[in-house]
C-alpha cells in the first residue's frame, strides 16, 4: 500500500481526504485476487478512530455554540442611539432643567422677599415698642417724682402694667409676623413640590403649628412678668388662621 | 499613552460648554436606560460638574500620585449612588461616543487611547469600591429630634441604624426621599458619641431644595441616607497647642464638634471660640454654647453680630472682633463658615503674623460640590 501517510508515522497524523484518494493497495498474490488484507484492515481501523474523534469534537463544538448562544440571548446588546434620538432627549432634558431652575428661582425670590419683609417688620415693631416703653418710663418717672415719696402707687402700677402690655404686644407682633412668614414659606415649599410632582402624594406638608411641639424650647424667654407671659398666649390663638395658608393653596 | 493628543481631543469637547455633557448623558440614558434613575430630575448642575471633573482627571493623568487617591475616593463615594462595576463600561462607551462626536479629526488610534485610559480609571474606581465593600454603601439614619431654632435654622439629631464612624470636623453627604438623588454636605456638630447620635445644623437657603426641605418638611421619624464621611477640617491629634476657632453662621457645627472632641479625648488645651452672626436673633445655639462654657473652664465663647446695632454683643465682622481680642500668634486656628467670613478672617490672621500652615479653614458654600468624575455627585 502506498499513501502519503506512510512517511510520517500513521498514528500522529490525521487522515485527510487527499490521503484516501491517494490510497493504492498492493495486489495480494497472483493466486488470490484483491488487496492485502492486513493493509485494508489497518486503514479501516484508522478511519474508525478518526471518525470517532470527529464525532466527539463535533459534540464539543455544538455544546460550545449552545453556551455562547445562551449568553447572547441573556444580553441585550445596546444599540448605539441615533443622532436624532440623542438630540430629542437632550432638548427634553433641557426643557425639564429650565422648569426646575425657574421653580427654584421663583422660590428663592419669594423666600428672600418674605424674609426681608419679616426683618423689616420686626425692626419697626421693635423700634415702636422701644419708643412707647421709653415714653411710658419717662411718664412714670415724672409721676413718681411729682408725687414726692411714693404717693401715687396705683398710677405706677398702672403704668407698669401698660409697659408689660406693650412688651407683650411687641412680642405678639413678632409671633404673628413669624406665622405669616411661615405660611408664605410653606406655600413656596408646596410650589416646589409641584415642580417635582412624583413626590407630592407621598406626604402632606406639615404646617408650622403642627411642628411647633418640638421647637418651643428654642425661643428665648423675653418675659419675666406673668401678666406679660399670658398675653401672647391669646395672640397665639389668633394666629391659628395662618395655618390655613397651605391648606388653601393645596 | 499619547497624552497631548488626548488632551487636545478633550479640549474640543470641553470647549462646547453644555453641549458635550448634554450629548453624553442623552447618549448614556438612551443606550442604558437603567442608569437614568441614579440621577436627579434636573441635570443642569450635573452637567456643569461632569466636564469639570473629567478635566481634573485629564489634567492629572500624568501625575498618578495625585490622580489615584482622587479616583479611589470617587470610587468609594459612588457606591452610595448605586453605581456597580457593570455601569462603568456603559459610561465609557458613551464617553467615547461623545468625544468622537465633537472631534472631526477623531481616529481609531485616539479611540484606542481613550478606551485604555478609561479602562484604567474604571479599574481603580471599581477596586476602591470593592475594598470598601465591608462598609455599607450608605447608612440609613432616623431623625430622632428636629428643632426649629430660628426662622431658617433647624437642629436635627440623627441616629444611624448601623455604626457610622467619622472624625470631628468632617462632613457627610446626605439624601432625603423628598428630594431624591440630590446629595448635600453637612457637618456633624458633635464628636462620635457612645449612643451614636449625630447633630446637624441646617440653614434653609432661599430656593435651596434640600436645605429648605430639611428645615421645613423633614420631621421626627423621617429617614435620611448618609454617605461616607469626608473632609479635612480635623485636628492634629498630636498637637496640644491652644486653639482659636472662628465660625460664621452654621459653621458653628464643625466648631462644636472639635470642642466636643477636645472635651472627650483631650489633650487639654485652651480654646477660644468666636461665633459670628448677622443679628442676635440668628444665634440659634446660644443656650448650648452657654452650657459648654460653664462646663469647660478651658473654653471661652465670644458671640459677635455684624448687622444688629441694638445688640449688646460684640459688634462687627467676626474676623474684626477676633483681631480686637488677640494676640493669637501662638495658636492653631480653625476658620469655618461662608466664603466672605472665611476669606476675611484668614486674611486678617495672616496679616496678624500667623503662619499659613497653622490656619485650617473650610468654606460652607451654598451648595458644596463633592469630588467627582462621572458627575454623579450633585451639589
Amino acid at each position: 500500500m502506498t499513501t502519503n501517510a506512510h512517511e510520517s508515522g500513521p498514528e500522529d497524523r490525521r487522515i485527510t481526504p487527499a490521503d484516501l484518494h491517494g490510497v493504492r493497495f498492493t495486489r495480494a498474490t497472483m493466486l488470490r485476487p484483491g488487496y492485502v488484507e492486513t493493509e485494508v484492515d489497518r486503514l479501516v481501523s484508522r478511519l474508525a478512530e478518526e471518525i470517532g474523534r470527529l464525532i466527539g469534537e463535533k459534540g464539543q463544538l455544538r455544546d460550545q455554540v449552545r453556551a455562547l448562544q445562551a449568553q447572547l440571548d441573556g444580553v441585550v446588546t445596546p444599540v448605539a442611539p441615533s443622532e436624532q434620538a440623542v438630540r430629542i432627549l437632550a432638548s427634553a432634558q433641557q426643557t425639564a432643567d429650565n422648569y426646575v431652575a425657574e421653580a427654584e428661582e421663583f422660590s428663592r425670590q419669594m423666600t428672600g422677599e418674605a424674609r426681608a419683609e419679616y426683618e423689616e417688620q420686626v425692626r419697626l415693631a421693635r423700634e415702636t415698642a422701644g419708643a412707647i416703653i421709653q415714653a411710658a418710663q419717662e411718664a412714670a418717672a415724672r409721676v413718681t417724682g411729682g408725687a414726692a415719696d411714693g404717693g401715687d402707687g396705683a398710677r405706677t402700677a398702672e403704668l407698669e402694667e401698660q409697659v408689660a402690655y406693650l412688651k407683650a404686644f411687641a412680642q405678639a407682633c413678632r409671633v404673628q409676623l413669624r406665622s405669616y412668614l411661615e405660611a408664605l414659606l410653606t406655600d413656596v415649599e408646596t410650589e416646589w413640590g409641584r415642580a417635582d410632582p412624583t413626590l407630592l402624594p407621598q406626604d402632606v406638608i406639615r404646617t408650622p403649628a403642627q411642628r411647633s411641639g418640638h421647637n418651643g424650647g428654642g425661643a428665648p424667654a423675653t418675659f419675666v412678668a406673668n401678666t406679660a407671659a399670658e398675653k401672647p398666649r391669646t395672640v397665639d390663638a389668633d394666629v391659628v388662621p395662618a395655618e390655613a395658608g397651605p391648606k388653601r393653596s393645596s | 499613552m499619547d497624552i497631548p493628543a488626548m488632551r487636545a481631543n478633550f479640549a474640543k469637547a470641553a470647549a462646547t460648554g453644555d453641549e458635550a455633557p448634554l450629548y453624553f448623558y442623552s447618549h448614556l440614558f438612551l443606550s442604558h436606560p437603567e442608569t437614568r434613575q441614579m440621577f436627579p430630575v434636573s441635570m443642569a448642575h450635573q452637567r456643569d460638574r461632569l466636564f469639570q471633573a473629567l478635566g481634573d482627571v485629564v489634567a492629572r493623568v500624568d501625575d498618578l500620585d495625585a490622580l489615584v487617591p482622587l479616583l479611589q475616593q470617587l470610587g468609594r463615594d459612588h457606591r452610595k449612588f448605586g453605581a456597580l462595576a457593570a455601569h462603568y463600561p456603559a459610561v465609557g462607551s458613551s464617553l467615547l461616543a461623545t468625544l468622537e462626536h465633537f472631534d472631526e479629526d477623531w481616529t481609531p488610534e485616539l479611540a484606542k487611547e481613550w478606551s485604555e485610559a478609561y479602562t484604567l480609571v474604571a479599574e481603580v474606581m471599581i477596586a476602591a469600591a470593592e475594598e470598601a465593600a465591608d462598609q455599607p454603601a450608605w447608612w440609613d439614619a432616623d431623625v430622632v429630634a428636629h428643632e426649629r431654632r430660628t426662622i431658617d435654622v433647624a437642629v436635627l439629631q440623627l441616629r444611624p441604624r448601623a455604626p457610622y464612624e467619622y472624625r470631628p470636623g468632617q462632613s457627610l453627604s446626605l439624601e432625603t426621599d423628598v428630594r431624591p438623588r440630590l446629595w448635600r454636605y453637612y457637618s456633624p456638630a458633635n464628636a462620635p458619641r457612645p449612643d451614636g447620635l449625630i447633630e446637624l445644623h441646617v440653614k434653609a437657603r432661599d430656593g435651596g431644595p434640600v436645605s429648605t426641605a430639611l428645615v421645613r418638611r423633614i420631621g421626627i421619624g423621617d429617614v435620611l441616607r448618609l454617605g461616607p464621611p469626608l473632609g479635612h477640617l480635623t485636628l492634629d491629634g498630636e498637637s496640644d497647642r491652644d486653639l482659636l476657632i472662628v465660625a460664621g453662621g452654621v459653621g458653628l457645627a464643625p466648631a462644636k464638634a472639635l470642642i466636643d472632641q477636645i472635651a472627650r479625648e483631650g489633650p487639654p488645651r485652651r480654646v477660644d471660640l468666636f461665633a459670628g452672626f448677622r443679628t442676635e436673633d440668628q444665634i440659634y445655639d446660644r443656650i448650648d454654647l452657654q452650657r459648654l462654657e460653664q462646663q469647660h473652664p478651658w473654653l471661652t465663647v465670644t458671640l459677635a453680630v455684624s448687622e444688629d446695632k441694638t445688640s449688646s454683643l460684640e459688634q462687627g465682622d467676626v474676623g474684626d472682633v477676633v483681631m480686637r481680642h488677640g494676640p493669637w500668634n501662638s495658636r492653631e486656628v480653625c476658620v469655618v463658615g461662608p466664603a466672605p467670613v472665611v476669606d476675611d478672617t484668614v486674611a486678617r490672621l495672616l496679616q496678624h503674623g500667623l503662619p499659613r500652615q497653622r490656619i485650617h479653614s473650610e468654606v460652607f458654600a451654598p451648595s458644596r460640590p463633592g469630588p467627582d468624575v462621572d458627575g454623579e455627585v450633585t451639589e
